[in-house]
């Protein structure tokens, strides 16, 4: 193993980590939330539970309207 | 790690923590580095979450990860998702960090650092953390109900409109006050003045961009935002130095505060994704970045607390607020120790999004803890100053006098150095006219900030824009507070008003948002509108108020909790919910009292009201402020009456809950539990 493949080697934990850091601020900032609608909605799509009845996909900006919608309806912020 | 190096471990780390807290109470003399108020507060956090949590998970609450959470059984990936535990506590906790754990400890200092950092510290692990892993145990087992319907199920129809009344009122008290350490904190400045204003077109255009361009990208559209307000915060300074603009955004404390109860109204009537949302994420962001940058800060400066640890003003004589040690300490210090705000975010978004029951521990015990840490921070920054600078800023001019020379003789007299030189210095520093009279909490943290991150990057020469940042940074996330609790507290004013008048409960009806808005932002706008026209300040009448609510909120949260504990058969352990419910309910009926029928005028609403009506009647008041000083009066009476009602709701709802319990320890029919049944989680154990 030669030096260059060591450092490759340190640095992947780190790229790892870092990964892992920017997938979690998307999901805390709710960057992320519309993919994970998405994925409900595919995984619902397969179970066929919702079967013939299942609701029209929201676009991007209407799920992002109906997101802020539904938390601006309930304390979302404390003192 | 082997049982017994795990022993050793924790061993140490309570020696530790018990160490340090003993140096915090014993040490007299040597001023105290503020490492011992970090290794105490870290190792009895540890301590806390280790042991005592993990007794409540098993023992009590007997968390479950095998039964399916609301999130997987009713996952839409809408309101209930079933999201990563730390993604959670992220979330969980940026929804529970607001400016009282921030102000509240700043306020309390002027007891000196002793008694707020023990209750900080002792009554989040023993009551704060309790109430919320509590609440949201058992919102997760009702398919995330909040609190309001889980008061009714299990308690009874009057504890579940005890529990809405009593969010109602902490809205309206608390957006007052909290509107009012923003006009106290900028009144005469127009460096932050203009940094505030700044924010609200940098969130409309980070609006548009979130609506129109790229839709639901909150990072990019956050980021380019938080640019943009460094930025301004840096303009503030030209425009500061500017005759003509600094004229411009120099404004008075009346006018203030009718800016932002005209900005209050338009932003809870306005689309949310226009202004309220966009600059949520602003002050989110921008909130946990500080207080990250805040912990660094303490921890890289290491500062030697100025403070002593009990002053004089134990007896109730303080400058900052009226009031003894007991009950007010625990009353002024509400979000970081308990709060019974957090309950209703425990009982809302979160118990939807826990993936197992085994999550709450770290979400609901966890995060409060942080939030403790928060305001052990802020009492540090509060301490760091010099105690004659500290009580020359937080005292209203009514007492200390308006000059520095008339603030430093009267500071003098209490026993603490003021060089008047020094403080005007300090204020030019900043870039301030003036920090005396700069009650609420707000400039005085911003000081205490402004230090310690000078300390760390930029040294002297910044500490105007960290000063300006550090206002900023409390300004920006007060005003989304008071948007988002308009909104929240308009819905719930529609919600009772459609009882008496359908049209009026519609949300989607215009004129029923019209009305019911300026109906939430006419009952906190009147309260701001008092506290500003209060001669001894207004934070002095109103952030008491604002605590005894708070703490009646959490006292019925943990009602509610002592209920469904016996309920669970829990009769030997009830402890855990009932030793922090009886001390909440005897402080907050002891501080009620006080407030009312203390014969002091500086405390008593009543007796402030007697001594104004016989300035009146003396003659003692010219003809022209005679309407004024009956508007006082008016106001103590007002302050007296909501202080009782609130009063009578915890005994009201004390007395019921003794009743029912009798009711339940006999194996009565309301011993049943209104639980969601077991459903077996069909996800894997890694999942």
């Amino acid at each position: 193993m030669n030096v260059f493949d060591t450092i490759a080697r340190g640095w992947q934990p780190l790229g790892i980590r870092a990964r892992r850091a920017w997938s979690w601020l998307r999901q805390v900032s709710g960057d992320a939330a519309y993919e994970n609608y998405l994925r409900c909605a595919r995984r619902e799509a397969l179970s066929g539970v919702a079967g013939d009845a299942a609701p029209a996909l929201l676009s991007p900006a209407e799920f992002y309207l109906d997101a802020l919608r539904r938390r601006y309806s309930s304390v979302s912020r404390c003192c | 790690m082997k049982p017994i190096l795990k022993g050793l471990l924790w061993t140490a780390i309570a020696l530790g923590g018990g160490g340090a807290l003993a140096a915090i109470a014993f040490e007299r003399g040597e001023p105290l580095n503020a490492v011992w108020f970090v290794v105490a507060a870290v190792c009895t956090y540890l301590v806390a979450y280790r042991f005592y949590s993990a007794f409540l998970a098993a023992r009590i609450f007997a968390l479950d990860d095998s039964r399916a959470t609301p999130a997987e059984r009713l996952e839409d990936g809408r309101d209930y998702v079933a999201t990563n535990k730390w993604v959670v506590l992220g979330h969980h906790f940026a929804a529970i960090a607001g400016p009282g754990p921030l102000v509240g400890p700043t306020l309390a200092a002027q007891f000196g650092y002793l008694p707020g950092t023990l209750w900080l510290i002792a009554g989040a692990a023993l009551g704060g953390c309790v109430q919320d892993f509590t609440i949201l145990f058992c919102s997760i087992r009702r398919d995330g109900k909040s609190l309001g319907q889980i008061a009714r199920e299990e308690v009874s129809k009057r504890g579940g409109m005890i529990a809405l009344v009593a969010v109602l009122a902490i809205m309206v008290i608390l957006l007052a006050v909290i509107a009012l350490v923003v006009v106290k904190a900028l009144r005469e400045s127009p460096w932050g003045t203009f940094t505030l204003a700044m924010t609200i077109p940098i969130a409309v255009l980070m609006g548009i961009y979130l609506r129109y361009l790229r839709p639901g990208r909150v990072l990019e559209a956050t980021f380019g935002g938080v640019v943009l307000v460094a930025l301004a915060v840096v303009a503030g300074q030209w425009v500061s130095l500017s005759p003509g603009w600094s004229r411009a955004f120099t404004l008075s404390a009346p006018a203030l505060a009718i800016a932002i109860i005209a900005y209050g109204y338009a932003a809870s009537t306005l689309p949310v994704w226009l202004l309220l949302a966009p600059r949520d994420y602003l002050s989110a962001f921008i909130k946990v970045g500080a207080i990250l940058a805040l912990a660094t800060g303490v921890l890289f400066v290491r500062p030697t607390l100025q403070m002593p640890a009990l002053t004089r003003f134990v007896d109730g004589s303080g400058p900052v607020f009226a009031g003894k040690i007991f009950p007010f300490c625990f009353i002024t210090i509400a979000c970081g120790a308990v709060s019974g705000f957090h309950a209703l975010i425990a009982s809302g978004t979160t118990p939807k999004m826990i993936r197992r029951e085994g999550h709450a521990r770290l979400v609901g015990y966890g995060s409060m803890l942080m939030e403790s840490f928060v305001g052990v921070m802020a009492m540090i920054a509060a301490c760091a100053l010099q105690p004659g600078v500290y009580f020359a800023i937080n005292s209203p001019a009514g007492i200390v006098g308006k000059t520095a020379g008339e603030a430093a003789r009267t500071i003098g007299s209490w026993g603490f150095a003021l060089d008047p030189q020094a403080m005007t210095l300090l204020a030019q520093r900043v870039g301030e006219h003036t920090l005396l009279d700069r009650t609420g909490g707000a400039p005085s943290l911003a000081v205490g900030m402004a230090q310690i991150f000078s300390g760390t990057i930029g040294g002297e020469r910044l500490l105007g824009i960290w000063y300006h940042f550090a206002i900023m940074f409390e300004a920006l996330f007060i005003l989304t507070v008071l948007d988002a609790g308009t909104r929240v507290g308009r819905f719930m004013v529609q919600d009772l008003a459609g009882h008496v008048w359908k049209p009026l409960g519609q949300r989607g009806s215009t004129p029923g948002i019209l009305a019911t808005s300026g109906l939430m932002v006419g009952a906190w706008g009147y309260f701001l509108w008092q506290g500003v026209q209060d001669p001894l300040g207004g934070i002095n009448s109103l952030w008491p108020l604002f605590g005894i609510a708070n703490q009646l909120l959490a006292a019925v949260a943990l009602v509610v909790a002592t209920t469904i504990l016996l309920k669970m058969g829990h009769a030997r352990r009830i402890w855990v919910t009932l030793v922090p419910m009886v001390w909440l309910v005897i402080v907050t009926m002891t501080a009620s009292y006080q407030k009312i029928f203390d014969p002091s005028p500086r405390l008593g609403f009543l007796a402030q009201a007697r001594v104004l009506a016989g300035q009146i009647s003396s003659g003692a008041i010219p003809a022209a402020q005679v309407a004024t000083t009956q508007r006082l009066i008016f106001n103590n009476r007002l302050d007296a009456v909501v202080t009782g009602v609130l009063a009578a709701m915890v005994v009201v709802l004390a007395v019921e809950a003794i009743l029912g319990w009798i009711v339940i320890l006999r194996g009565g029919e309301s011993a049943a539990l209104h639980e969601a049944p077991y459903v077996a989680t069909r996800w894997a154990e890694g999942d």
